[in-house]
């Protein structure tokens, strides 16, 4: 059984959050914050994957 | 239409990197790859499976004004078409410029045929619509 929480609904207004991230293009860490992306109105995908060295 | 695509998932950050350096699928990876060992994000989102500490395969196309337009999430057994993601994404953007149509499911890019004023009218002439 899979036990999970009610999460976000659709339409509405995602809380503020951010990410420590490992980005590639740089080979460095960085930070990600949806903050951010709504002041240089950007889209984001958020693409969730159980782990890492598996298929995603 | 800046997009940025970022992936999450229970690891940490130094996890993705030794992933990234080393898995040859990953050589091409350009979008930053987010870590939320707390699983904090995850649950926010209602991904996180509490039993496992993981979480299930979520795809959410947020917009730039910080709202959640589309969620789709997959069990842990089955892998996500990418193809479809952009169609979402495309048809999020052409929707935000165009808010009198709707997408129907067999639109692909911008030129494809919508539906123009869904209302009343098109009650039970949704067929006529769609092959006018």
């Amino acid at each position: 059984m899979t036990e999970t929480a009610a999460g976000l609904k659709l339409g509405q207004k995602v809380p503020d959050f951010s990410l420590t991230t490992y980005d590639p293009v740089k080979g460095d860490f960085g930070k990600f914050s949806l903050q951010d992306q709504i002041a240089s109105k950007r889209w984001t995908i958020l693409f969730f994957y159980p782990a890492d060295f598996t298929f995603v | 239409m800046g997009c940025d695509v970022v992936t999450v998932s229970t690891d940490t950050q130094f996890v993705h990197l030794a992933w990234q350096r080393d898995e040859k699928e990953l050589a091409q990876v350009k979008y930053p790859m987010g870590a939320d060992p707390t699983g904090n994000l995850s649950r926010m989102f209602g991904v996180y499976d509490e039993n496992t500490g993981l979480a299930l395969r979520g795809t959410f196309i947020i917009n730039p004004e910080g709202k959640l337009l589309n969620s789709e999430v997959n069990f842990y057994n089955m892998g996500r078409n990418i193809d479809e993601m952009m169609r979402k994404f495309k048809a999020n953007v052409y929707l935000a410029k165009k808010t009198n149509e709707a997408c129907p499911s067999k639109w692909k890019d911008e030129g494809d045929k919508t539906l123009v004023n869904p209302g009343a009218k098109m009650v039970g002439k949704v067929h006529e619509a769609l092959n006018a």
